[in-house]
Protein backbone atom coordinates (compact mmCIF):
# COMPACT_ATOMS: atom_id res chain seq x y z
CA UNK A 1 0.00 0.00 0.00
CA UNK A 2 3.09 2.21 0.46
CA UNK A 3 4.62 1.09 -2.68
CA UNK A 4 3.67 4.00 -4.84
CA UNK A 5 4.31 7.07 -2.22
CA UNK A 6 7.42 5.67 -1.25
CA UNK A 7 8.51 5.36 -5.26
CA UNK A 8 7.23 9.24 -5.62
CA UNK A 9 9.47 9.57 -3.02
CA UNK A 10 12.10 7.48 -4.29
CA UNK A 11 11.93 9.94 -7.86
CA UNK A 12 11.91 13.07 -5.80
CA UNK A 13 14.74 12.09 -4.78
CA UNK A 14 16.46 11.35 -7.42
CA UNK A 15 15.48 14.84 -8.68
CA UNK A 16 17.16 16.27 -5.67
CA UNK A 17 20.58 14.16 -6.04
CA UNK A 18 20.66 15.51 -9.73
CA UNK A 19 19.90 18.86 -9.02
CA UNK A 20 16.69 19.18 -10.78
CA UNK A 21 14.28 22.07 -10.39
CA UNK A 22 11.24 21.65 -11.77
CA UNK A 23 8.49 24.25 -11.73
CA UNK A 24 10.69 26.17 -9.49
CA UNK A 25 11.18 29.93 -10.35
CA UNK A 26 13.28 33.03 -9.68
CA UNK A 27 10.12 35.32 -9.48
CA UNK A 28 10.43 39.37 -10.60
CA UNK A 29 7.66 41.65 -9.13
CA UNK A 30 6.52 43.76 -12.54
CA UNK A 31 3.93 46.05 -11.20
CA UNK A 32 2.61 44.33 -9.08
CA UNK A 33 2.51 41.28 -11.16
CA UNK A 34 5.19 38.08 -11.27
CA UNK A 35 7.58 37.15 -14.23
CA UNK A 36 9.70 34.29 -14.39
CA UNK A 37 12.69 36.02 -14.33
CA UNK A 38 14.68 32.64 -15.32
CA UNK A 39 12.46 32.53 -18.54
CA UNK A 40 12.80 36.42 -19.25
CA UNK A 41 16.69 35.97 -19.19
CA UNK A 42 17.60 33.09 -20.87
CA UNK A 43 15.04 34.29 -23.86
CA UNK A 44 17.13 37.52 -23.62
CA UNK A 45 19.85 35.68 -24.36
CA UNK A 46 18.49 33.84 -26.90
CA UNK A 47 17.47 37.00 -29.06
CA UNK A 48 20.36 38.29 -28.31
CA UNK A 49 22.23 35.23 -29.82
CA UNK A 50 20.12 35.74 -33.24
CA UNK A 51 20.34 38.96 -33.56
CA UNK A 52 24.17 39.12 -33.25
CA UNK A 53 24.52 36.32 -35.47
CA UNK A 54 22.06 37.57 -38.00
CA UNK A 55 24.09 40.68 -38.11
CA UNK A 56 27.70 39.21 -38.46
CA UNK A 57 26.88 37.30 -40.83
CA UNK A 58 24.17 39.25 -43.25
CA UNK A 59 25.67 42.31 -42.58
CA UNK A 60 27.33 43.03 -46.39
CA UNK A 61 25.85 40.31 -48.42
CA UNK A 62 28.06 39.50 -51.21
CA UNK A 63 27.01 37.65 -54.27
CA UNK A 64 29.36 35.09 -53.80
CA UNK A 65 28.42 34.10 -50.38
CA UNK A 66 30.66 33.11 -47.78
CA UNK A 67 30.54 31.13 -44.80
CA UNK A 68 28.09 32.91 -42.07
CA UNK A 69 25.84 34.53 -45.21
CA UNK A 70 25.84 31.00 -47.20
CA UNK A 71 24.30 29.20 -43.97
CA UNK A 72 22.15 31.97 -43.55
CA UNK A 73 21.01 31.89 -46.89
CA UNK A 74 20.47 27.97 -46.75
CA UNK A 75 18.51 29.01 -43.51
CA UNK A 76 15.95 31.00 -45.55
CA UNK A 77 15.88 28.91 -48.57
CA UNK A 78 14.41 26.15 -46.21
CA UNK A 79 12.28 28.27 -44.54
CA UNK A 80 10.67 29.63 -47.63
CA UNK A 81 10.34 26.38 -48.51
CA UNK A 82 8.78 25.04 -45.63
CA UNK A 83 6.27 28.69 -46.11
CA UNK A 84 5.59 27.67 -49.70
CA UNK A 85 4.84 24.14 -49.33
CA UNK A 86 2.84 24.76 -46.47
CA UNK A 87 0.86 27.98 -47.30
CA UNK A 88 1.17 27.83 -51.29
CA UNK A 89 1.73 30.82 -53.58
CA UNK A 90 1.15 33.86 -51.35
CA UNK A 91 3.61 32.59 -48.53
CA UNK A 92 5.44 35.69 -49.20
CA UNK A 93 4.56 37.68 -46.01
CA UNK A 94 4.19 34.76 -43.52
CA UNK A 95 7.92 34.13 -43.93
CA UNK A 96 9.13 36.42 -41.06
CA UNK A 97 6.74 34.94 -38.73
CA UNK A 98 7.29 31.05 -39.85
CA UNK A 99 10.58 31.95 -39.58
CA UNK A 100 11.11 34.21 -36.47
CA UNK A 101 9.06 31.09 -34.79
CA UNK A 102 11.90 28.31 -35.82
CA UNK A 103 14.95 30.35 -35.08
CA UNK A 104 13.45 31.27 -31.71
CA UNK A 105 12.36 27.76 -31.02
CA UNK A 106 15.29 25.86 -32.55
CA UNK A 107 17.99 28.18 -30.79
CA UNK A 108 15.89 28.39 -27.22
CA UNK A 109 15.79 24.50 -27.16
CA UNK A 110 19.19 23.74 -28.53
CA UNK A 111 20.57 27.08 -26.20
CA UNK A 112 19.00 24.37 -23.13
CA UNK A 113 21.03 21.50 -24.29
CA UNK A 114 24.64 23.38 -25.32
CA UNK A 115 24.69 26.21 -22.82
CA UNK A 116 25.93 25.55 -19.60
CA UNK A 117 23.49 27.64 -17.64
CA UNK A 118 24.04 25.62 -14.65
CA UNK A 119 27.51 27.75 -14.28
CA UNK A 120 24.85 31.15 -13.64
CA UNK A 121 23.74 30.25 -9.88
CA UNK A 122 20.40 31.82 -9.27
CA UNK A 123 18.70 32.86 -6.04
CA UNK A 124 15.24 30.49 -7.14
CA UNK A 125 14.92 28.52 -9.72
CA UNK A 126 17.66 28.02 -11.90
CA UNK A 127 18.15 29.22 -16.15
CA UNK A 128 17.32 26.39 -18.83
CA UNK A 129 15.60 26.98 -22.31
CA UNK A 130 13.00 29.38 -22.23
CA UNK A 131 10.95 26.73 -24.19
CA UNK A 132 10.84 24.95 -20.88
CA UNK A 133 8.39 27.04 -19.29
CA UNK A 134 4.67 26.78 -19.96
CA UNK A 135 4.40 30.08 -20.73
CA UNK A 136 6.67 30.36 -23.95
CA UNK A 137 5.12 27.86 -25.41
CA UNK A 138 1.39 29.23 -24.91
CA UNK A 139 2.43 32.25 -26.03
CA UNK A 140 4.13 31.16 -28.94
CA UNK A 141 0.93 28.82 -29.42
CA UNK A 142 -1.54 31.92 -28.88
CA UNK A 143 0.40 34.16 -31.51
CA UNK A 144 -0.44 30.94 -33.95
CA UNK A 145 -3.95 31.05 -33.12
CA UNK A 146 -3.94 35.08 -33.83
CA UNK A 147 -1.85 34.33 -36.98
CA UNK A 148 -4.33 31.80 -38.64
CA UNK A 149 -7.22 34.33 -37.99
CA UNK A 150 -5.40 37.42 -39.22
CA UNK A 151 -4.55 35.22 -42.46
CA UNK A 152 -8.16 33.82 -42.89
CA UNK A 153 -9.99 37.24 -41.89
CA UNK A 154 -7.48 39.42 -44.56
CA UNK A 155 -7.55 36.69 -47.01
CA UNK A 156 -11.64 36.00 -47.10
CA UNK A 157 -13.17 38.79 -44.48
CA UNK A 158 -16.09 37.40 -42.57
CA UNK A 159 -16.94 34.67 -44.95
CA UNK A 160 -13.91 33.16 -43.43
CA UNK A 161 -16.13 32.05 -40.22
CA UNK A 162 -18.42 30.12 -43.29
CA UNK A 163 -15.45 27.31 -42.60
CA UNK A 164 -16.93 26.35 -38.82
CA UNK A 165 -19.96 24.89 -41.26
CA UNK A 166 -18.07 23.07 -43.92
CA UNK A 167 -18.38 20.31 -45.09
CA UNK A 168 -21.93 20.13 -42.97
CA UNK A 169 -23.11 22.35 -39.91
CA UNK A 170 -23.14 19.14 -37.68
CA UNK A 171 -19.23 19.68 -37.70
CA UNK A 172 -19.61 22.95 -35.87
CA UNK A 173 -18.90 22.52 -32.58
CA UNK A 174 -16.02 20.21 -33.61
CA UNK A 175 -14.77 22.65 -35.96
CA UNK A 176 -15.37 25.36 -32.42
CA UNK A 177 -13.09 22.94 -30.59
CA UNK A 178 -10.35 22.86 -33.28
CA UNK A 179 -9.78 26.43 -32.33
CA UNK A 180 -9.05 25.14 -28.68
CA UNK A 181 -7.04 22.53 -29.44
CA UNK A 182 -4.67 23.30 -31.89
CA UNK A 183 -2.85 25.95 -29.49
CA UNK A 184 -3.50 23.81 -26.47
CA UNK A 185 -1.66 21.10 -28.42
CA UNK A 186 1.45 23.42 -29.98
CA UNK A 187 2.33 24.51 -26.21
CA UNK A 188 1.95 21.31 -24.43
CA UNK A 189 3.85 19.13 -27.35
CA UNK A 190 6.55 21.64 -27.33
CA UNK A 191 6.45 22.10 -23.40
CA UNK A 192 6.04 18.61 -22.73
CA UNK A 193 9.02 17.17 -25.51
CA UNK A 194 11.83 19.94 -24.05
CA UNK A 195 11.16 19.43 -20.13
CA UNK A 196 11.15 15.95 -20.74
CA UNK A 197 14.26 15.98 -22.20
CA UNK A 198 16.06 18.28 -20.10
CA UNK A 199 14.59 15.85 -16.97
CA UNK A 200 15.61 12.56 -18.42
CA UNK A 201 19.78 14.24 -19.43
CA UNK A 202 19.67 15.38 -15.80
CA UNK A 203 18.62 12.42 -14.14
CA UNK A 204 20.91 9.97 -16.24
CA UNK A 205 23.80 12.33 -15.77
CA UNK A 206 23.24 12.05 -12.22
CA UNK A 207 22.84 8.08 -12.53
CA UNK A 208 25.73 7.84 -14.65
CA UNK A 209 27.64 10.79 -14.99
CA UNK A 210 30.38 9.40 -17.83
CA UNK A 211 29.35 8.21 -21.54
CA UNK A 212 26.16 6.84 -20.99
CA UNK A 213 24.26 9.82 -20.76
CA UNK A 214 25.37 11.33 -24.33
CA UNK A 215 23.42 9.35 -26.82
CA UNK A 216 20.54 10.85 -24.72
CA UNK A 217 22.28 13.88 -25.40
CA UNK A 218 21.93 13.52 -28.85
CA UNK A 219 18.84 12.12 -28.65
CA UNK A 220 17.99 15.59 -26.75
CA UNK A 221 19.54 17.65 -29.24
CA UNK A 222 17.59 15.68 -32.66
CA UNK A 223 14.25 15.63 -30.68
CA UNK A 224 14.94 19.61 -30.02
CA UNK A 225 15.39 20.49 -33.37
CA UNK A 226 12.22 18.19 -34.83
CA UNK A 227 10.55 20.00 -32.14
CA UNK A 228 11.44 23.35 -33.48
CA UNK A 229 10.31 22.40 -37.06
CA UNK A 230 7.25 20.44 -35.97
CA UNK A 231 5.85 23.41 -34.53
CA UNK A 232 6.84 26.10 -37.12
CA UNK A 233 5.55 23.46 -39.84
CA UNK A 234 2.24 23.28 -37.91
CA UNK A 235 1.87 26.78 -37.62
CA UNK A 236 2.44 27.48 -41.19
CA UNK A 237 -0.27 24.84 -42.07
CA UNK A 238 -2.54 26.32 -39.80
CA UNK A 239 -1.94 29.71 -41.69
CA UNK A 240 -2.38 28.09 -44.79
CA UNK A 241 -5.39 25.83 -44.21
CA UNK A 242 -7.57 29.22 -42.99
CA UNK A 243 -6.25 30.84 -46.16
CA UNK A 244 -7.14 28.39 -48.90
CA UNK A 245 -10.45 28.82 -50.59
CA UNK A 246 -13.17 26.09 -49.41
CA UNK A 247 -15.11 24.70 -51.71
CA UNK B 1 7.09 0.48 10.78
CA UNK B 2 4.10 1.44 7.90
CA UNK B 3 3.46 4.66 9.27
CA UNK B 4 7.35 5.46 9.37
CA UNK B 5 7.17 5.14 5.92
CA UNK B 6 4.65 6.92 4.93
CA UNK B 7 5.89 10.00 6.75
CA UNK B 8 9.08 9.45 5.02
CA UNK B 9 6.59 10.22 1.58
CA UNK B 10 5.05 12.87 2.71
CA UNK B 11 8.33 15.11 2.38
CA UNK B 12 8.13 17.86 0.14
CA UNK B 13 9.71 17.81 -3.34
CA UNK B 14 12.55 19.96 -2.25
CA UNK B 15 14.18 18.54 1.02
CA UNK B 16 17.15 16.27 -0.32
CA UNK B 17 17.09 12.38 0.28
CA UNK B 18 17.98 10.33 -1.73
CA UNK B 19 17.25 6.72 -1.89
CA UNK B 20 20.28 5.18 -0.48
CA UNK B 21 19.45 7.56 2.37
CA UNK B 22 15.63 6.56 2.37
CA UNK B 23 16.15 3.22 2.63
CA UNK B 24 18.96 2.77 5.09
CA UNK B 25 16.58 4.31 7.67
CA UNK B 26 14.28 1.79 7.14
CA UNK B 27 15.39 -1.74 9.51
CA UNK B 28 16.06 -4.87 8.68
CA UNK B 29 12.00 -6.34 10.06
CA UNK B 30 10.29 -5.00 6.55
CA UNK B 31 7.46 -6.53 5.30
CA UNK B 32 8.44 -8.80 1.95
CA UNK B 33 6.71 -6.94 -0.88
CA UNK B 34 9.18 -6.29 -4.06
CA UNK B 35 10.29 -2.50 -3.18
CA UNK B 36 11.48 -3.50 0.08
CA UNK B 37 13.39 -6.14 -0.95
CA UNK B 38 15.03 -3.94 -3.37
CA UNK B 39 15.96 -1.60 -0.67
CA UNK B 40 17.02 -3.97 1.54
CA UNK B 41 19.51 -5.56 -1.85
CA UNK B 42 20.59 -1.73 -1.74
CA UNK B 43 21.52 -1.42 1.85
CA UNK B 44 23.16 -4.30 1.91
CA UNK B 45 25.06 -3.40 -1.41
CA UNK B 46 25.83 -0.08 0.39
CA UNK B 47 27.72 -1.80 3.84
CA UNK B 48 29.61 -3.83 1.02
CA UNK B 49 30.99 -1.20 -1.19
CA UNK B 50 30.25 2.05 0.27
CA UNK B 51 29.36 5.30 -1.56
CA UNK B 52 29.71 3.68 -4.74
CA UNK B 53 26.58 1.49 -4.62
CA UNK B 54 24.93 4.48 -4.69
CA UNK B 55 24.51 5.02 -8.58
CA UNK B 56 23.61 1.00 -8.30
CA UNK B 57 21.04 1.84 -6.20
CA UNK B 58 19.56 4.58 -7.87
CA UNK B 59 19.52 3.23 -11.18
CA UNK B 60 18.13 -0.54 -9.62
CA UNK B 61 15.13 1.42 -8.06
CA UNK B 62 14.48 3.57 -11.24
CA UNK B 63 14.38 0.36 -13.27
CA UNK B 64 12.01 -1.33 -10.96
CA UNK B 65 9.68 1.92 -10.87
CA UNK B 66 6.93 0.48 -12.83
CA UNK B 67 3.55 2.34 -14.52
CA UNK B 68 1.74 2.94 -11.57
CA UNK B 69 2.26 5.75 -9.68
CA UNK B 70 1.63 8.33 -12.68
CA UNK B 71 -1.63 10.13 -10.88
CA UNK B 72 0.48 10.54 -8.10
CA UNK B 73 3.61 12.21 -10.17
CA UNK B 74 0.99 14.54 -11.34
CA UNK B 75 0.18 15.99 -7.84
CA UNK B 76 4.16 16.40 -7.00
CA UNK B 77 4.57 18.34 -10.09
CA UNK B 78 1.59 20.45 -9.32
CA UNK B 79 2.86 21.40 -6.46
CA UNK B 80 5.84 22.40 -8.33
CA UNK B 81 4.07 25.29 -10.06
CA UNK B 82 4.82 23.81 -13.84
CA UNK B 83 1.31 26.09 -14.85
CA UNK B 84 2.20 28.96 -13.53
CA UNK B 85 0.70 31.31 -15.94
CA UNK B 86 1.43 35.09 -15.05
CA UNK B 87 3.34 38.23 -16.73
CA UNK B 88 6.16 36.00 -18.49
CA UNK B 89 3.32 35.09 -21.42
CA UNK B 90 2.68 38.56 -22.68
CA UNK B 91 6.60 39.63 -21.85
CA UNK B 92 7.21 36.59 -24.30
CA UNK B 93 4.49 37.05 -26.50
CA UNK B 94 5.42 41.17 -26.97
CA UNK B 95 9.48 39.76 -27.24
CA UNK B 96 8.70 37.29 -29.69
CA UNK B 97 6.71 39.85 -32.16
CA UNK B 98 9.51 42.56 -31.39
CA UNK B 99 12.27 39.93 -32.41
CA UNK B 100 9.94 39.22 -36.01
CA UNK B 101 10.10 42.63 -36.23
CA UNK B 102 13.95 42.64 -36.42
CA UNK B 103 14.67 39.76 -37.76
CA UNK B 104 12.40 40.84 -40.88
CA UNK B 105 14.06 44.66 -41.02
CA UNK B 106 17.97 43.07 -40.75
CA UNK B 107 17.32 39.06 -41.90
CA UNK B 108 14.34 37.86 -44.06
CA UNK B 109 13.78 40.95 -46.10
CA UNK B 110 17.04 42.56 -47.26
CA UNK B 111 18.51 38.85 -47.36
CA UNK B 112 15.59 37.69 -49.39
CA UNK B 113 15.59 40.99 -51.48
CA UNK B 114 19.36 40.14 -52.29
CA UNK B 115 18.94 36.37 -53.07
CA UNK B 116 15.75 37.24 -55.31
CA UNK B 117 17.62 39.73 -57.00
CA UNK B 118 21.09 37.62 -57.61
CA UNK B 119 18.72 34.74 -58.23
CA UNK B 120 17.44 37.18 -61.55
CA UNK B 121 20.74 38.48 -62.86
CA UNK B 122 21.55 34.97 -63.03
CA UNK B 123 18.73 33.65 -64.87
CA UNK B 124 19.41 37.18 -67.30
CA UNK B 125 23.00 36.27 -67.25
CA UNK B 126 21.80 32.39 -68.46
CA UNK B 127 19.60 33.98 -71.13
CA UNK B 128 21.99 35.63 -72.31
CA UNK B 129 24.39 33.03 -72.60
CA UNK B 130 21.16 31.00 -74.67
CA UNK B 131 21.18 33.96 -77.35
CA UNK B 132 25.26 34.18 -77.58
CA UNK B 133 25.00 30.14 -78.72
CA UNK B 134 22.28 31.46 -80.92
CA UNK B 135 25.11 34.36 -82.20
CA UNK B 136 27.64 31.39 -82.46
CA UNK B 137 25.33 29.29 -84.26
CA UNK B 138 25.01 32.03 -87.04
CA UNK B 139 29.04 32.54 -86.76
CA UNK B 140 29.91 29.20 -87.39
CA UNK B 141 27.58 28.78 -90.43
CA UNK B 142 29.09 32.17 -92.02
CA UNK B 143 32.44 30.85 -91.66
CA UNK B 144 31.02 27.83 -93.31
CA UNK B 145 30.24 29.37 -95.55
CA UNK B 146 33.31 31.42 -96.17
CA UNK B 147 35.26 27.98 -96.01
CA UNK B 148 33.06 26.88 -99.12
CA UNK B 149 34.05 30.08 -100.80
CA UNK B 150 37.05 29.57 -100.16
CA UNK B 151 37.59 26.33 -101.26
CA UNK B 152 35.40 27.12 -104.72
CA UNK B 153 37.96 29.76 -105.18
CA UNK B 154 40.97 27.57 -104.89
CA UNK B 155 39.30 25.20 -107.09
CA UNK B 156 39.12 27.28 -109.41
CA UNK B 157 42.06 28.92 -109.94
CA UNK B 158 43.80 25.58 -109.36
CA UNK B 159 41.66 24.33 -112.67
CA UNK B 160 42.49 27.36 -114.29
CA UNK B 161 46.25 26.77 -113.57
CA UNK B 162 46.30 23.29 -114.52
CA UNK B 163 44.60 24.07 -117.91
CA UNK B 164 47.47 26.94 -118.71
CA UNK B 165 49.86 25.11 -117.30
CA UNK B 166 48.84 21.81 -119.72
CA UNK B 167 48.32 24.05 -122.95
CA UNK B 168 51.88 25.71 -121.88
CA UNK B 169 53.10 21.88 -122.02
CA UNK B 170 51.44 21.11 -125.27
CA UNK B 171 53.10 24.38 -127.15
CA UNK B 172 56.13 23.60 -126.13
CA UNK B 173 55.27 19.62 -126.77
CA UNK B 174 54.36 20.89 -130.21
CA UNK B 175 57.38 22.86 -130.92
CA UNK B 176 59.91 20.34 -129.68
CA UNK B 177 58.06 18.21 -132.39
CA UNK B 178 58.05 20.21 -134.76
CA UNK B 179 61.82 21.03 -134.68
CA UNK B 180 62.29 17.19 -134.35
CA UNK B 181 60.65 16.93 -137.56
CA UNK B 182 62.51 19.59 -139.32
CA UNK B 183 65.89 17.84 -138.05
CA UNK B 184 64.32 14.72 -139.20
CA UNK B 185 63.37 15.93 -143.03
CA UNK B 186 66.49 17.79 -143.01
CA UNK B 187 68.55 14.57 -142.04
CA UNK B 188 66.40 12.73 -144.94
CA UNK B 189 66.96 15.64 -147.50
CA UNK B 190 71.15 14.60 -146.25
CA UNK B 191 70.56 11.25 -147.13
CA UNK B 192 68.73 11.27 -150.00
CA UNK B 193 71.38 13.82 -151.12
CA UNK B 194 74.50 11.28 -150.51
CA UNK B 195 72.75 8.22 -151.83
CA UNK B 196 72.31 10.32 -155.08
CA UNK B 197 75.86 11.34 -154.84
CA UNK B 198 76.77 8.05 -153.93
CA UNK B 199 74.34 6.61 -157.05
CA UNK B 200 76.35 8.95 -159.13
CA UNK B 201 79.40 8.04 -158.23
CA UNK B 202 78.72 4.32 -158.13
CA UNK B 203 77.41 4.92 -161.91
CA UNK B 204 81.06 6.47 -163.10
CA UNK B 205 82.69 3.72 -161.69
CA UNK B 206 80.24 0.86 -163.26
CA UNK B 207 81.06 3.09 -166.34
CA UNK B 208 84.73 2.62 -165.59
CA UNK B 209 84.59 -0.73 -164.63
CA UNK B 210 82.43 -2.26 -167.29
CA UNK B 211 85.04 -0.12 -169.80
CA UNK B 212 88.07 -2.04 -168.10
CA UNK B 213 85.92 -5.04 -168.54
CA UNK B 214 85.05 -4.88 -172.28
CA UNK B 215 88.63 -3.87 -172.80
CA UNK B 216 90.08 -7.37 -170.52
CA UNK B 217 87.31 -9.60 -172.40
CA UNK B 218 87.72 -8.84 -175.91
CA UNK B 219 91.82 -8.36 -176.50
CA UNK B 220 92.78 -5.32 -177.77
CA UNK B 221 93.21 -5.38 -181.67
Amino acid sequence: MNVIPCSINTLTGLYNISGVEVGQHLYWQIGGLQVHAQVLITSWVVIAILLGSVTLAVRNPQTIPADGQNFFEYLLEFIRDLSKTQIGEEYGPWVPFIGTMFLFIFVSNWSGALLPWKIIQLPHGELAAPTNDINTTVALALLTSMAYFYAGLTKKGLSYFGKYIQPTPILLPINILEDFTKPLSLSFRLFGNILADELVVVVLVSLVPLVVPIPVMFLGLFTSGIQALIFATLAAAYIGESMEGHH
Amino acid sequence: MASAVMASCKTPSRIVLSPVASASKQPQQVSPNRFQQLKLAVLSLQRQHGGKAAAVAAGLVAASWGASPLPALAAEIEKAALFDFNLTLPAIASEFLLLMVALDKIYFTPLGKFMDERDAAIRAKLGDVKDTSSEVKQMEEQAAAVIKAARAEISAALNQMKKETTAELEGKLAEGRKRVEAELAEALANLERQKEDTIKALDSQIAALSDEIVKKVIPAP
